[in-house]
Order: C-alpha cells, then sequence, then structure tokens
C-alpha cells in the first residue's frame, strides 16, 4: 500500500466537516427543486464535498507515500493540553464576574490559553504564538487601548522568532505604535479606544 | 466614438488629485509587496481593504487594483537580481532575469521586464475598455442558468489551474461554497448554520477568512523557514538595452501581452498562469530558443509583459460579469459589496465613474510604476535588507486593527485567528486557500441563480443544457475536468507547474 498520509488526512478534514454540515442542515426545510428551501443549496454543496472527500480518500490509499513530518510527543501532548485548558479557561471565563464574561472574552480567552499551552514546545512557536498574540490583541484593545494592545501583541509574538533582540522589539514597538497612530487614528479616524480609560 | 469620451471620462475621474494619489499609493505599496517575498496580493489587499471603507468607492478600487498590477512589476526586480521571486507570476522571470544578471545585463533586464510590462498594459488598457462594454451587453442576456453555469466553469477552472491535485482544491472549492451559505438565507430569513451567534447572521467574515489564510498563515510559514535572503551582489549596471538586445525583445513582448490578454480574462486564469504560459510558448516559438537556460531576453519581457497584461485583464469578468477570475478579484468583489455596489453587467451605467475611472487609473498607475520602477531600482532592493522579524509584528498588528475596524467588533479578530490556524493546516496538507476563497465569494451568488432558475424552468433541471449559453459553459467545465482527470495532460500541468513554482 502506497498511503498518501497528507491526502488521507485532508479527505478527513472534507468529510468530517460535510458530515458535520449534513447534520446540521437537518434542521432546515429542503423544500423542492422548483420551490427550494434554506436546507437546499447548503444540502447540494456539503454532499458534493462529500463525495469529494470520498475521492480523495480513495486515491490517497494508492498516490502516496506522502508522510507528514513526525510529531514529537511533546508536540503532541502540548496540543491536547492547549485544547483541553482553552476549552476549560474559556468555559471558566464565561461563569466569572465582571471583565472575564462580557461580550466575547471567553473566547478571547479560551482561544489565548489554548494557543499559549502549545507554544511551550518550541516549534509550535510560529504558529500558536502568533494566534495568541493576535487573540491577546482582541482581548486588551477595548478594555486598555490600541496602544497597549499593540505593544503586548508584538512583544509576545517577537518570541516566535529567536533572532530578536530587546532592543530591536522596543524600537519595533515604538514605531509601529507611531505608525498605527498616523494611520488609524489621525488619517482614518476608526472608532477605537487609543489609550487606556480610567 | 463612444470609446474616446468614455475613456475621457474615465480620465478626468481618475486624474482628480485624491484618485491620483490613492493609485500613487496602492502602486507604491504594491511594487513594496511584489519586491519583498513572503507577502502577496492577496494578503496586503485583505489587510488594506478595511482602510479603503472610508473612500469613495472608485477610489478604493483604482488603490486595490494598483496593489495587483503594481505587485507584478514589483516581483520581477527581486527575481531578477536576487534570483527570488517576490511574486509566484515571477517565478519563471527568475529563470532567465537572474541568468542575464550573472551576464552583467541585470539593467537591461529590468528595463525589458518594466517596458514590456507598461506596454502589456497600455494594451491590456484599452482591451479592458473595448471589450467591457461589448461583454456588458452579451452579459445582460444572460439568464439565471447561464450565470449559474458560468460560475460553476469558473469554479471548476480554478480548481483544476490550482496547484496540487485538481480534486482536492474542488474540495476546497465546494468547502468556500458551504462556508458561504452561513448566515441569514436570504428568501426565507432564516439563520443557517449560525450557532445563534449574531455576529454569523451576515455570514462568515469575508475579511477575516482572507487575512487568516492568507496573511496570518503565510506569516507562520515564513517563520517557520529559515530566512535565507542572500545579499544582493553584483551592480545594476546600465539601464540601456543594447540595440539588438531591443529587437530581440519586441516579438516576445507582443506574444507575451498576447497571452496574458487571453489568460487572464480565462477564469481562474491571472497573473501567475499567464507568465509561464508566456515562458512555455517562448522556449517554443523564439528565434533564439537555443540561448533559453543562459539568459536569453525573450524569457524575461515575454512572461513580465504577461503578468501585467494579464493582472488587468482578469479584472474583466469582474467588471461586466460580477465574476471574480481569482483570488485577487474575489477580494474585489468583496471590496465592492461592501462599499454597496453589486458587482454585475448593470455595473457600467449604474457606476460609470468606477467602471472607467478604473481602467484610466490602470494606465495612469502603468505610467507611474515606469517611473516608480526603473530610476529608483536601488531602493527598492534596499528594502529587501530589512529581516522578516521586524515585519511579521507589522503585519500581525496591521490585520489585527484592520479586521477590528470592519465593525469595531473584536469577534472578528478572535475569527482570523480561527482562519489563521485553519489555513496553516490546509496548507500543511496540500489544500489550496485560494479556490476556496474564490468559492466562498460565488457560493451565495451561486445559490441565487439557482433558485431562480429552477424556479422558471418549475422545477425542471434540465433548463442547464437547453440554454446553450448555459450548456456552452458547462461542457467546457466537463471538458477541462476530463481533461485533468487524464494522467497524460495531468503529468504535463504537474511537471509544469512544479517547473514554475
Amino acid at each position: 500500500m502506497k498511503l498518501n498520509t497528507k491526502d488521507l488526512l485532508s479527505a478527513g478534514l472534507l468529510i468530517g466537516l460535510a458530515a458535520i454540515g449534513l447534520w446540521l442542515n437537518m434542521d432546515h426545510t429542503m423544500g423542492s427543486a422548483r420551490r427550494m428551501g434554506p436546507g437546499y443549496m447548503p444540502w447540494l454543496s456539503f454532499a458534493v464535498m462529500l463525495g469529494l472527500g470520498i475521492l480523495v480518500l480513495g486515491s490517497g490509499l494508492f498516490n502516496g507515500p506522502d508522510p507528514i513530518e513526525k510529531w514529537t510527543s511533546a508536540e503532541i501532548f502540548s496540543l491536547i493540553g492547549g485544547a483541553v485548558l482553552g476549552t476549560a479557561a474559556g468555559m471558566l471565563a464565561a461563569q466569572a464576574p465582571g471583565w472575564a464574561s462580557a461580550s466575547w472574552n471567553p473566547l478571547g480567552i479560551g482561544i489565548f490559553v489554548g494557543c499559549m499551552i502549545p507554544s511551550i514546545v518550541k516549534s509550535w512557536r510560529p504558529l500558536f504564538l502568533i494566534s495568541a498574540a493576535f487573540a491577546l490583541f482582541g482581548l486588551m484593545l477595548e478594555p486598555v487601548g490600541l496602544m497597549a494592545a499593540i505593544a503586548a501583541a508584538v512583544i509576545l509574538s517577537a518570541f516566535a522568532d529567536e533572532t530578536h533582540t530587546p532592543k530591536g522589539v522596543t524600537g519595533l514597538v515604538v514605531f509601529l505604535c507611531v505608525l498605527c497612530w498616523a494611520v488609524f487614528i489621525y488619517e482614518l479616524d476608526i472608532r477605537v479606544p487609543v489609550w487606556p480609560q480610567f | 466614438m463612444d470609446l474616446i469620451s468614455n475613456l475621457g471620462h474615465g480620465f478626468a475621474v481618475a486624474l482628480t488629485f485624491n484618485n491620483i494619489l490613492f493609485c500613487l499609493i496602492g502602486c507604491i505599496i504594491g511594487t513594496a509587496i511584489g519586491v519583498l517575498p513572503g507577502i502577496g496580493p492577496v494578503a496586503t489587499i485583505s489587510l488594506l481593504l478595511p482602510i479603503t471603507f472610508g473612500q469613495p468607492a472608485t477610489t478604493a478600487i483604482i488603490m486595490l487594483a494598483g496593489i495587483y498590477y503594481g505587485a507584478q512589476y514589483g516581483g520581477s526586480t527581486t527575481a531578477i537580481l536576487l534570483n527570488l521571486p517576490g511574486e509566484v507570476s515571477s517565478v519563471v522571470t527568475t529563470l532567465e532575469g537572474y541568468k542575464m544578471a550573472r551576464n552583467g545585463r541585470a539593467g537591461a533586464a529590468l528595463s525589458v521586464a518594466a517596458l514590456g510590462s507598461f506596454f502589456a498594459g497600455s494594451v491590456a488598457t484599452i482591451v479592458v475598455a473595448a471589450s467591457g462594454p461589448l461583454l456588458t451587453q452579451v452579459a445582460l442576456s444572460f439568464g439565471p442558468a447561464d450565470y449559474f453555469s458560468l460560475m460553476f466553469l469558473g469554479l471548476v477552472i480554478s480548481a483544476v489551474l490550482a496547484q496540487g491535485s485538481v480534486i482536492k482544491s474542488i474540495g476546497m472549492v465546494a468547502l468556500g461554497v458551504s462556508l458561504g451559505m452561513v448566515g441569514t438565507d436570504v428568501q426565507t430569513g432564516q439563520q443557517r448554520f449560525t450557532f445563534g451567534i449574531p455576529e454569523l447572521s451576515d455570514g462568515v467574515g469575508f475579511v477575516s477568512m482572507a487575512m487568516g489564510m492568507f496573511g496570518i498563515a503565510e506569516i507562520v510559514l515564513n517563520l517557520e523557514r529559515p530566512e535565507s535572503r542572500n545579499v544582493m551582489s553584483g551592480k545594476v549596471g546600465s539601464l540601456m538595452m543594447t540595440r539588438a538586445e531591443f529587437h530581440r525583445a519586441i516579438p516576445s513582448v507582443l506574444r507575451g501581452t498576447l497571452v496574458g490578454t487571453m489568460l487572464g480574462i480565462l477564469p481562474g486564469g491571472g497573473a501567475a498562469l499567464s507568465s509561464f504560459g508566456s515562458y512555455m510558448m517562448e522556449r517554443k516559438l523564439s528565434k533564439y530558443r537555443h540561448e533559453f537556460g543562459t539568459g536569453a531576453i525573450e524569457g524575461v519581457a515575454g512572461p513580465e509583459a504577461a503578468n501585467n497584461a494579464a493582472s488587468q485583464t482578469s479584472f474583466i469578468p469582474l467588471l461586466t460579469l460580477g465574476i471574480p477570475a481569482n483570488a485577487v478579484m474575489a477580494l474585489m468583489v468583496g471590496a465592492l459589496i461592501i462599499q454597496g455596489i453589486q458587482p454585475g453587467p448593470r455595473m457600467v451605467e449604474a457606476q460609470p465613474d468606477l467602471f472607467w475611472g478604473l481602467i484610466a487609473s490602470m494606465w495612469v498607475g502603468n505610467l507611474m510604476l515606469l517611473v516608480i520602477n526603473l530610476p529608483m531600482i536601488g531602493m527598492w532592493v534596499k528594502l529587501l535588507s530589512v529581516p522578516y522579524r521586524y515585519m511579521y509584528p507589522a503585519i500581525m498588528i496591521f490585520c489585527a486593527i484592520g479586521v477590528y475596524s470592519l465593525q469595531n467588533n473584536v469577534f472578528d479578530v478572535y475569527q482570523t485567528v480561527f482562519f489563521g490556524i485553519f489555513g496553516y493546516l490546509c496548507s500543511k496538507l496540500r489544500l489550496e486557500a485560494a479556490p476556496m476563497l474564490i468559492g466562498f465569494v460565488l457560493g451565495p451568488m451561486m445559490e441565487e441563480h439557482l433558485r431562480r432558475a429552477m424556479l422558471l424552468s418549475r422545477g425542471d433541471a434540465m433548463i442547464f443544457l437547453q440554454r446553450p449559453i448555459s450548456a456552452t459553459m458547462l461542457a467546457i467545465a466537463a471538458i477541462a475536468l476530463a481533461a485533468m482527470l487524464m494522467p497524460n495532460i495531468r503529468k504535463g500541468k504537474d511537471s509544469a507547474l512544479a517547473e514554475g513554482g
């Protein structure tokens, strides 16, 4: 057997998403071909997706080998840990009083925690530190303002690249704060808190 | 002459101070990202979409278009000087261009790339201007069934021409269409797949998706790859071409312009495909084909003319039919819809300022690019000495602010994180993101046309085969699919794309 792991995983992704979609779509009325209900087109596109997923699965059994990079056990465990703890943190935050459960903060906290855990492992840092920095930006933007959010997100994301120096990062933060202020606040005048509000 | 008076109107629009300014900004940004590897037009345009909201629609589109064709100019610079394609579309330019630079003819290669691009851009401008109203007339006779089939064809071709497995790409198209179904159903008002999240009732965030899948995922992939930028070696030398080089380049530029113009109009086509097509053609047709591989000027002139022509003619399906031919055009649709303009055949009449202004601005932009690129080449090369570690936080922050400012809602920021991780996963599994984006944009339109077509035909699916236009589209789609399933042709495409990228 020449298994093409990448194709098999892709097939799994397509089939899985299509199955979920078809299941969710059971809530919507199909209607008839003449008078299509809200469920008709989604049904069609998910069915096509499912069919293609199966085709990819079939061809993936023979057109390999195309293995994916081996994951170390640290990578796997940190990923599972991140998923579990991230979900837990999100759910906890939703129950907590005050800021943590306001608007989308539980989601942001969940993503942030979920992305920080795998970042312990070095090889995950580019992906998850950037994602975590993004989530951190979202969390901080409204309560403490744009400048602090930029600084925090840039400093966190800087750990994704080992060649960064503290001096360089400081310069970058200052530069980006000035640039973003000039572009987004002075020039475009977007509605966003700039400084912390007390 | 209607054409001339219309173009005159277009220039009047394009030459207002504000539009010139934004055209210039677009061209400069386009050149910059063209020079820099690791950030492409799709990511940049999605990044800058939110910034353009404050501007009138015409100005916004003029600037975004400038980024796209500007990137084609900039991409050739690094390809020639450093053997480093700044864009996918300039991959083939490295083959001959870098050899020319090694032979001390870097200046000539840069000149021919810029002049060829300018010539091709001018021709393409006229083609867009002339064919736009013509095609619009044709498009107005399209029924819903024809539209559906046309979009179907566009999706199939975008998948067929994508890199890698065709089945997987079509799977991604289907995924995109399915994601496009999220939100309120237009006809019944029912919420679909929203999980009770009010933010999703308008659908999945288009900008979030584009930024996540192209911006964030791209940053991560670049960070994983160790940086390998060799510092500029050798001088640019004289920008003048010799008389012999000039004569050799002319036929190639003409052929490249032709190829690019045609392939740009094709759904799923665009700059990358046409520069590649032109290179293959030059290698077969050029009188100096034996020199290929040692720095033949034809191998620079043709593809560079082609990619610039294509980046402009790929606006034709968008402006006349409202159908995006590639991922960049899908973003343009997004930009237009956010501005409250429904792209389609009525745009020429309803938005003459936008239509003619954009066309005229293309020519103005090409002229600017010539100036921006040739005399100032040294400045652009210096841009490469900025290490990536300073660039990615900047890209990230711009993404974050941009996506937040769309609706002043942090939900969009989190959505972008989700698509970033998903985009990374997709690229690891070699699932193409571009077909998904096009599917996402076309999905809701297809649903609407499918519904209308079936209502008109009283539920008879044969309507798609009875209408000649629709039947032709479906036949072409079937042929394209069948061709890709044949082992010989598929191998040809794979090796072709492998050589290209």
